[in-house]
């Protein structure tokens, strides 16, 4: 292939990427001509339009990688998918955010809602860093944003002092536990890896996949018997009284139980100790 | 008025359990199958304080003394449970899962 001066390469990259905006352009302009074609044309002409653009774009952006032929095609569709998806959020689920039933925009009245939903994917999205990451140190990162979500979600819920203590015992304790057990039991600077294999993840994968199915369904289609109102009072009074009131035997055996945790895991942990000593006494 | 309902927080609950399930099904480190373990707590946690809120309705607070409860057992359970990973790592030398079956030294 001969050499192209590099200010004429500029010019024409340039218009190659100006070529594909206006094709771009042109393509959403004959969507909205022909949009009564049906679904399987009009995906087909956007597909076509996206790898326009692509093709435009090919050199300018992807120097590195050049892209041509069959990898070109491949890589506009997947960009393609990823624009629909986009598209298909913004267009269902959050423009009937942004506007009521008479097409009014109404814009942060749902403040709440993207809260909730901020709240829900740092929840699930730490959770599967948790589940997938495959350095134990990161997934052990993950779970904080994980249990920080949680605690979000409690608020949420109007349950002030679970929240609380979500924060603290499970962000300020449960996990410096495990990040404690992560130092003591493992060579840190090995290989990634190794440190947090996975075992038949593709099974796992079905498997929550089947878990998720169920459980939604169950939650979406089971008529729940809703309390006609709401309260987003303290609940710290609340629970001190019913826990020295209504469950005061579970509130003891509680108590006892981490007694017993306590007692049992100093004595698991410090085997060696007792080890050495039952050797000094022989 | 808020469109977020109930439903809504027994799916963020129903994925917190399968994730933290599939950590627990696939891992091979004890430490990342306790971890599982505290995701599948949260989850339900998440469950009983949602029906708190939006079945028992105001002035109850079962699912939250519940929820209150979990975390404790939770707390009493991350101990045990890190403090037989150690015994195991000073005896094996390994917390691999899949190496540690003996149960004598």
């Amino acid at each position: 292939m001969p050499e192209v001066p590099s200010h004429l390469r500029a010019v024409l990259v340039r218009l190659g990427v100006l070529a594909a905006g206006l094709a771009g352009i042109v393509g959403v302009a004959v969507l909205n001509r022909f949009a009564h074609l049906g679904l399987a044309p009009t995906l087909l002409l956007e597909y076509v339009a996206v790898t326009c653009v692509i093709w435009g774009l090919n050199g300018f952006l992807f120097r590195t990688v050049p892209l041509s032929g069959l990898s070109l095609l491949v890589f506009s569709a997947a960009a393609f998918g990823v624009l629909f998806l986009v598209a298909y959020f913004v267009g269902a689920i959050v423009a009937p955010l942004l506007f009521d039933a008479a097409g009014q925009f109404i814009g942060l009245v749902h403040l709440t809602d993207f809260l909730f939903y901020a709240f829900a994917l740092m929840t699930i999205a730490g959770a599967a860093g948790c589940a997938f990451s495959r350095n134990i140190i990161y997934s052990a990162w993950a779970l904080l944003f994980a249990f920080l979500g949680v605690a979000g979600l409690y608020v949420f819920l109007g349950a002030d002092f679970p929240a609380v203590a979500q924060v603290l015992i499970y962000v300020g304790g449960i996990l410096v536990l495990i990040l404690f057990a992560i130092m003591l039991t493992k060579q840190i600077g090995g290989d990634p890896s190794l440190t947090n294999a996975h075992l038949g993840l593709p099974i796992g994968a079905a498997l929550a996949a089947a878990t998720v199915g169920t459980l939604a369904y169950m939650a979406v289609m089971t008529p729940w018997k809703e309390a006609p109102s709401r309260s987003y009072e303290p609940v710290s009074a609340a629970l001190g009284t019913a826990f020295l009131t209504d469950f005061l035997l579970p509130f003891e055996v509680a108590s006892v139980v981490l007694l017993a945790a306590l007692v049992g895991a100093v004595i698991i942990a410090r085997k060696e100790i007792k080890e050495q000593s039952d050797a000094v006494l022989e | 008025m808020t469109s977020i309902g109930l439903p809504h927080f027994l799916i963020v609950g129903a994925v917190l359990f399968a994730l933290g399930m599939v950590t627990v099904v696939t891992r091979r480190n004890a430490v990342g199958i306790l971890m599982g373990v505290e995701l599948i707590l949260n989850a339900a946690n998440v469950n009983f304080i949602a029906f708190n809120h939006y079945v028992e309705g105001p002035g109850k607070i079962t699912g939250q003394v519940f929820s209150i409860f979990v975390i404790v057992l939770a707390a009493a359970e991350a101990a045990i449970g890190l403090a037989i990973v150690l015994a195991i790592y000073q005896t094996f030398r390994t917390i691999d899962v899949q190496e540690t079956d003996l149960l004598r030294e």
